[in-house]
């Protein structure tokens, strides 16, 4: 009778433990929009939705200014993504709904691989499995103008990334690189876009972290900059090595900024204006 | 021997014009993004540098500047951390981005801030 029992409990507390190893993702995002909403108040998530632009009223009308600024990239994109493979194929048939609606459980915890895959990596998979030659992760003429595309056929739906219990240790070391201090300068990403959102840095307003991954990739000087490629751009500005693109790091990192933007709407392909000289 | 010659005489000339680059100002430390760039945070009055919108840091002021001291000045650029260990100003000093007479011009064109 006491082993059923015990057995029992065990199976309780196993449960329990997995609850409570899923819910500090969330908890995690309760405290950075908490921080966000005391620092900024009157602006809700779906405010910091538009990033730098929710502060700053000059680039939102630059935004509509040149609404049509992604349309060759997103040609492009279309193109690489209806072409036909040797085998008949095409990437459009990798992925559930020809890819449409799906970009908001992007990046996704891959549990047999025991990783973070992102789009690109999927796009990659996808190219490897039909034996096709690779897209260049940090390529804007290819696989940024793919994604592009691909983030454009989930405009308007919710971020919905999921980060099941295997997930946690690469959640965590993305949330750790989020906070740490890293460079020359000293910064860690949320020095900007938690402790500094709504600020300016070189004369430019600071985004919040959340709803940094809604609106990838921008695109500046007619090419598409990813998520990464963002993230990138801002190290060299820590005066740290920029990890490369696809890395573990970023790929992490990635799939930590995205969770932060659950149940916000994707809007990819937003303008930026090009990026000044050093 | 000519030849060694001539070649010292071409790497003197060459070194020459290095050696002769003025160092930069206070006020070029400040705003250079290779160097400070301190004007990426700060703003500073009207007419003592480029005119930003910047905010991240504290809009600076030189009543404000005299009142901490040069010597409390040269602590906050050399470490922030040290006094404020939650500050998101770069370690100037800790980290080597200037090196010591750059700060101590720096610590001039603060101190001189109208």
């Amino acid at each position: 009778m006491r082993c059923p029992s015990l057995a029992r409990l065990a199976a309780i507390a196993c449960s329990l433990a997995a609850v409570a190893a899923i819910a500090a993702p969330s908890a995690d995002r309760d405290q950075v929009r908490e921080r966000l909403q005391a620092l900024l108040p009157g602006m809700s998530p779906a405010d910091f939705a538009l990033g730098s632009a929710a502060f700053d009223e000059g680039l939102r009308a630059q935004i509509e200014q040149n609404a049509g600024a992604a349309s060759p990239v997103l040609e492009e994109g279309a193109r690489i993504w209806k072409r036909k493979f040797r085998d008949g194929r095409s990437l459009a048939s990798c992925f559930p709904n020809g890819g449409r609606r799906i970009a908001g459980a992007y990046p996704q915890f891959h549990p047999r691989l025991k990783l973070v895959m992102t789009l690109e990596m999927a796009i990659n998979q996808c190219l490897k499995i039909h034996r096709e030659a690779l897209l260049e992760t940090a390529d804007p003429k290819t696989m940024g103008a793919v994604t592009a595309y691909l983030r454009s056929l989930s405009d308007g739906r919710r971020i919905a990334v999921r980060v099941p219990a295997g997930a946690q240790a690469s959640f965590e070391q993305g949330r750790r690189f989020y906070f740490s201090r890293l460079g020359q300068r000293n910064f860690a990403c949320a020095s900007c876009h938690v402790q500094g959102a709504g600020k300016r840095y070189a004369d430019a307003a600071l985004s919040p972290a959340i709803g940094q991954a809604t609106h990838w990739p921008v695109i500046r000087d007619g090419m598409a900059v990813s998520l990464q490629g963002q993230i990138r751009e801002c190290l060299e500005r820590m005066g740290a090595a920029p990890f490369p693109a696809g890395s573990e790091e970023l790929n992490n990192l990635e799939y930590f900024l995205t969770y932060l933007s659950n149940g916000l709407a994707i809007k990819a392909n937003a303008w930026r204006a090009p990026r000044a000289a050093p | 021997m000519r030849n060694l010659a001539a070649l010292v005489l071409a790497a003197a000339a060459a070194a020459l014009p290095a050696a002769a680059a003025p160092a930069p100002t206070g006020a070029e430390l400040f705003a250079r993004s290779d160097k400070g760039f301190c004007i990426a945070c700060h703003q500073v009055p009207k007419g003592a540098g480029p005119a930003t919108r910047s905010d991240l840091g504290p809009a600076l002021e030189g009543r404000r500047m005299r009142e901490l001291g040069r010597a409390a000045l040269r602590a906050i650029v050399v470490d922030p951390m040290r006094a404020n260990p939650g500050t998101v100003m770069p370690p100037y000093g800790r980290h080597r981005i200037l090196d010591d007479a750059e700060i101590d011009r720096v610590v001039d064109y603060l101190d001189a801030l109208p």
